[in-house]
């Protein structure tokens, strides 16, 4: 009551730079909608109403129903299993679930075909990207079950419900919310997915616009395949948004400060083993053994330390730059947010929140275009390629910079001004020592998360400008699988602090992980 | 001019983002020196990495090489029009060579550039010059194959018996070169059967690499591309070369086709005697031979160059008469497009 | 330190998005603190107490009305609005809003001069202050999360204190704290604020804790203030039976008023002014006497008894069928289905029937 926003006019500087970042976060957007107008509903139609698109469409979307099933299931019947059963070893078997997030879907991808060729088209696209993903389902339902309060169970037990009919009529539904939000984060990421794809030869839309890229450069089929994309990107998003509007009636109370009874396994308790072991056998195991094969093969040809540096060097200059850009352009759009409640801040989050749907693919070919036709001079630059990440990781850090800043309730802005700090120096003595940590966090997070870039990269890297996520791709690409893995090792590297990161947050988000 | 406000303010948007991370641009791409020259480079790097040091060394000339892929370098070249830093422009197909000669963008190549290569591999205006060639064949295992039954033409691939048996990258540069070999000889209407043929038997790869190892393995019986690619791994160790073979169509087939690295002045270059040196020395015998001598085992189209005998001599591909300054490369990816490969 | 003097300050928010029309928060408020004084503002949530204290503060600017700190006017009558920073105000928030990234000596000094702040003398003012909420010296180097409620109120209010401000602002500062504490802490900030003779406001939606801390109690409702009095005349002679109310549970009945005395349900009952005809009499519940020995007053029979301790709550149905609470010692008290005569003592407030609810 006696925080209210009201009566505070909202500063025009900060109102712009604001509407800048929004503006910027929404040129990809724009740009695919207003080519796709530039190309007029004849044409369009000759583009879109072709076998190959109907082709691209059923790959996409079978695969995409395919592995959000899967990783459903897989996702909620192992955190059942390590949450709730006295498997042995809970503790250890957690980390090994969540441990396949530490290795992008692209070098997943890479590791697998280069230890068998026979993993490829729909089978193996499903079985890698469904072992990469199923996390982002583990993850959220894991955390749910920690929620839930043991009473409503013991209330339906003592009602006279077995384990199973309480655990399939009281705790399953109250997981639905986590299950559909995690299974739609895989589908945004299936749809995104360009690296792994490509290497497991199954064509889907984001392969698909690389491909025409890579030959028309910014045709018209190109841009009408990205409107096809995004337009499913925010069907899921869409979906996601409302389902996060549910989930808040759906979550009840503060959480346990008990845990429920373990289920004991009893007999079950060795195949129930076994099938863990498989699962980690396959998820970590495989690209684990396939890297650490091709290291060796690798090492024993050449160690290109020199490039290696080179490309590690560029990373990481990219990255910083990309953290710092994307970090600050997340503070005026949360500010306001926070701070400016209305229908201007509500518009301009919603802008960078548009993103989560944008596959790196579309902001690349976006800001090519977008870059060629009205400035010139900045195509084929570093900040071009730092513009695409801060459009593509933006709502990471808004989401990381809006939990700190919601730390800092306006009260003890008005408690500073009463004694006697005007509007800076209350910035300088108060709300910026109160975000500084989330700030820093938010920006670590998108530091991981564009070291392991590869889509936007690819198309936006300045010629002669090499990451570790382009050597390894274009070392993969040409069967040079001994020279791309100490590239993969380094990505796997930059990829375990993120996904530490992500075990120790609690709730599912949009947020884009590695790759 | 009259611009419409959503335009004008993504122009705002994006000038923001460049002037907001001009700092970072600087720091991203590297601060270039001065170079003597500025190549381009879209042929293999690899090849480029070990010539560049022996024209350095013998021009006293520092070069500076930025490599890229072929249709993204010509575009970009475009892109940047009259302010392009490049002053020479090295492609693997010259369909690319075409984009920026259709812009206008390449100077006139001095006669001597071009005294050593074949006419048929200079366009009539000397825009630019191929300096290496590299041969259209088809891949096959030998395991499941004999060279007898292999089709007479490359276009017999389209015929339903080679249904699921035959690998193809068409994204790549390379195959597009082929198709555009293929719409010179025989037509728009037949391209597009044929690639609507090869679109429902073929084996999608990504690139020519793994439709060798694809023929290889035995997962496809042949595959189409150039002969290099077999030759090279042959000459490493044959990992992915030693259950398959080569097999050439001659008989100026499309399948037979020689496809030309073009190499270019850029009529905006601030290092024209510079560049002029570079192609000349390029097309040269010293160069051409030690190119014949390295990795590459592409045709070097000097003739005084003499390449390694284990590859099939130049004067036996009986290659079809195609003039390389006419490859079109739109008209192929549209057509590409229409039969669904793209 | 001075007086604090408010004359017409009216405060209204525009339309909500929920398409509500204009609402005054606060209309037409005018009230005086005396310097040194301490004032309660007292009202339900929504009366715009919340709102009259921002207005004080700064962080809302009236449409009209002047708010003056003794003789100076620090906005209205033409005078542009000083911004909240230079007022010298001191706040305390809900929850004390202590700064979490400063320990206690940090949060304390936060106020003062630089100079001052970063002087050997600032250690003195934080111990000073320390001293003067009651709390040890050795929390200076505590982190605010490792505060109780209860002390971390105080290290706010030593933090308002220690810049020495004109006038001190409390916004429901002991709401949040639970029952025990709440009180032991309103005591020690009162104590401090006397001893330091500051002026005062405190907004507070309880009446027990208006009414036992300040020397004025303000009553807001609606927007407006309606009485502004000494707690006890607050209490035992409120402006309206709703008012009568809101600060403590009342027992209105019908009566009729002959000059200086009334009769009602519970018998003759002696006026604090004379009034004739038909009025409602605002009856306190201790001054209902119940008596158990004696047949003497009106009879009833006791329907309910609520047990307290250290008194009980009796409800009684007199013959009439009139229900009468009344407040008695806890040691000696009826059984329900007692019968009991009952009889008022002290003054009773009279209001006209319009007056009534």
């Amino acid at each position: 009551m006696a925080t209210t926003t009201t009566g505070r006019r909202t500063p025009l500087p900060l109102l712009a730079a604001g509407a800048l970042v929004a503006l910027l976060a929404l040129v990809p957007l724009g740009y695919v909608a207003s080519y796709v107008v530039a190309i007029g509903p004849v044409d369009l139609w000759h583009l879109l109403a072709r076998p190959r698109i109907a082709e691209l469409l059923r790959n996409t979307v079978s695969l995409a129903a395919a592995c959000m099933s899967a990783t459903a299931v897989l996702g909620v019947a192992l955190a059942v299993l390590v949450e709730r059963t006295d498997l042995p070893g809970r503790r250890l078997w957690h980390g090994l679930m969540v441990a396949p997030l530490a290795v992008p879907a692209f070098v997943n991808g890479y590791a697998w075909v280069s230890l068998d060729r026979s993993v490829h088209g729909f089978a193996g696209a499903f079985g890698v990207v469904t072992l990469s993903y199923y996390p982002l389902v583990y993850l959220p339902v894991v955390a749910m079950l920690r929620r839930l309060d043991p009473a409503l169970e013991e209330s339906a037990w003592s009602l006279g419900h077995s384990r199973a009919r309480t655990f399939r009529t009281v705790v399953l539904p109250q997981l639905r919310p986590a299950v559909l939000g995690g299974a739609l984060l895989v589908g945004l990421h299936l749809l995104a997915e360009f690296g792994a794809l490509s290497l497991l030869r199954f064509p889907t839309f984001t392969t698909a616009i690389y491909d025409q890229y890579g030959s028309t450069f910014n045709g018209a089929a190109a841009t009408a395949m990205a409107g096809v994309l995004v337009l499913l990107c925010l069907v899921l998003l869409l979906a996601e948004l409302r389902l996060r509007g549910d989930r808040r009636y759906a979550r009840l109370g503060r959480g346990a400060a008990r845990g429920a009874v373990p289920l004991p396994l009893g007999t079950w308790r060795w195949p129930l083993l076994g099938v863990a072991g498989a699962v980690v056998a396959l998820a970590v195991g495989v690209p684990a053994f396939s890297l650490g094969r091709w290291l060796v093969v690798g090492t024993s040809t050449e160690f290109p330390l020199d490039e290696l540096g080179a490309a590690l060097a560029a990373t990481v200059v990219l990255a910083l730059a990309g953290a710092v850009v994307t970090t600050l352009a997340a503070v005026p759009v949360v500010w306001l947010a926070v701070r400016h409640r209305g229908l201007a801040s509500t518009v301009i989050e919603r802008s960078t929140y548009v993103a989560n749907a944008l596959p790196g693919i579309v902001v690349g070919l976006a800001l090519v275009v977008a870059s060629l036709r009205l400035v010139p001079l900045v195509y084929q630059t570093a900040g071009l390629l730092v513009a695409a990440y801060a459009i593509l990781f933006l709502p990471r850090a808004v989401v990381t910079v809006r939990a700190g800043l919601e730390q800092a309730p306006v009260v003890l802005d008005d408690v500073a001004q009463s004694l006697g700090l005007g509007p800076l120096a209350t910035a300088r003595r108060v709300t910026l020592p109160l975000i500084a940590p989330s700030l820093g966090a938010g920006a670590a997070l998108v530091f991981l998360a564009i070291s392991t870039e590869l889509t936007a990269t690819l198309m936006l890297s300045p010629i002669g400008t090499r990451t570790l996520a382009t050597e390894f791709w274009s070392a993969s690409s040409e069967l040079r699988y001994g020279a791309a893995a100490p590239y993969a090792l380094l990505l796997v590297l930059v990829s375990i602090p993120a996904t530490v990161l992500l075990m120790r947050m609690d709730t599912p988000s949009t947020e884009r992980l590695p790759a | 001019m009259t611009t419409s406000p959503r335009r004008a303010a993504a122009r705002v948007s994006v000038t923001l983002a460049a002037a907001l991370l001009s700092a970072s641009a600087l720091s991203g791409c590297g601060v270039f020196g001065s170079p003597d020259l500025v190549i381009y480079n879209a042929q293999h790097e690899q090849l480029l990495d070990e010539l560049v040091p022996l024209f350095e060394e013998e021009s006293g000339l520092e070069v500076e090489l930025r490599s890229g892929k072929d249709l993204e370098m010509a575009n970009q070249i475009v892109e940047e029009g009259q302010d392009s830093p490049a002053d020479v422009f090295l492609t693997e197909n010259s369909p690319a060579m075409s984009i920026v000669d259709n812009a206008g963008l390449f100077a006139e190549l001095p006669e001597t550039a071009t005294a050593t290569i074949p006419e048929q591999y200079v366009p009539s205006d000397r825009s630019w010059t191929g300096f290496l060639a590299r041969s259209t064949v088809a891949m096959y295992n030998t395991d499941s194959m004999t060279e007898a039954d292999m089709p007479a033409s490359i276009l017999d691939f389209a015929d339903p018996e080679w249904k699921g048996r035959v690998s193809f990258s068409p994204t790549g540069a390379d195959f597009q070169a082929i198709v555009s070999a293929v719409l010179a000889l025989e037509g728009e209407d037949a391209t597009l059967a044929w690639l609507e043929g090869l679109k429902d038997n073929g084996v999608i790869v990504q690139n020519n690499l793994v439709v060798m190892q694809s023929v290889n393995s035995g997962e496809v019986d042949a595959g189409i591309a150039y002969s290099y690619y077999w030759y090279r791994d042959r000459a490493e160790n044959g990992n992915d070369s030693d259950s398959s073979d080569l097999y050439f169509f001659g008989n100026q087939d499309p399948g037979a086709f020689l496809s030309v690295s073009g190499a270019g002045i850029l009529a905006s270059s601030e290092h024209a005697a510079a560049a002029e040196e570079f192609i000349t020395w390029l097309t040269g015998t010293e160069a051409q031979q030690a190119m014949a001598e390295s990795y590459a085992l592409e045709y070097p189209l000097n003739p005084d160059a003499n390449l390694n005998p284990e590859v099939k001599p130049f004067d036996e591909l009986e290659p079809p008469q195609v003039d390389v300054a006419s490859l079109n490369g739109p008209q192929v990816t549209d057509l590409m497009t229409a039969a669904g490969l793209l | 330190m001075s007086s604090l003097n408010l004359t017409g300050v009216t405060k209204s928010f525009p339309a909500t998005t929920s398409g509500q029309a204009i609402t005054r928060a606060v209309d037409d408020v005018t009230l005086h603190v005396p310097h040194g004084s301490f004032t309660t503002v007292l009202g339900p949530s929504g009366c715009g107490k919340t709102t009259l204290l921002r207005l004080i503060a700064g962080f809302l600017v009236p449409e009209s009305g002047t708010i003056a700190f003794g003789d100076e006017v620090v906005c209205g009558d033409g005078v542009r609005p000083v911004a909240p920073q230079t007022r010298r105000v001191g706040y305390v928030p809900q929850e004390g809003a202590l700064f979490p990234h400063l320990d206690v000596a940090a949060n304390i000094s936060f106020g003062l001069s630089r100079d001052a702040r970063t002087h050997d003398r600032a250690g003195d003012r934080v111990a000073e202050m320390l001293d003067l909420v009651e709390l040890p010296a050795e929390f200076r180097n505590r982190r605010p999360d490792e505060l109780s409620g209860g002390q971390q109120q105080r290290v706010a209010l030593a933090r308002s204190l220690a810049p020495q401000p004109a006038v001190v602002l409390l916004d429901e500062p002991f709401s949040s704290l639970d029952a025990g504490l709440r009180g032991s802490t309103a005591r020690a900030v009162r104590r401090a604020l006397e001893a330091t003779n500051t002026t005062a406001v405190l907004v507070t939606h309880d009446q027990n804790e208006a009414l036992s801390l300040a020397d004025q109690v303000a009553v807001m409702r609606g927007g407006r203030l309606v009485q502004s009095a000494p707690p006890s005349e607050v209490y035992l002679s409120p402006t309206d039976p709703q008012v009568a109310e809101f600060v403590g549970r009342a027992v209105v009945l019908p009566g009729v008023a002959t000059g200086a005395h009334a009769t009602c349900a519970l018998g003759e009952v002696v006026l604090t002014e004379s009034a004739a005809g038909p009025v409602s009499l605002m009856i306190r519940p201790e001054q209902v006497y119940v008596d158990l020995a004696h047949a003497e007053g009106v009879r009833g029979t006791v329907e309910e008894v609520s047990y307290y301790g250290h008194d009980c709550a009796v409800q009684v149905r007199l013959d009439d069928d009139t229900a009468v609470l009344s407040r008695m010692s806890g040691v000696l008290h009826p059984a329900p289905g007692d019968t009991v005569h009952l009889r008022v003592t002290g003054l009773v407030r009279a209001y006209r029937p319009t007056d009534a609810p």
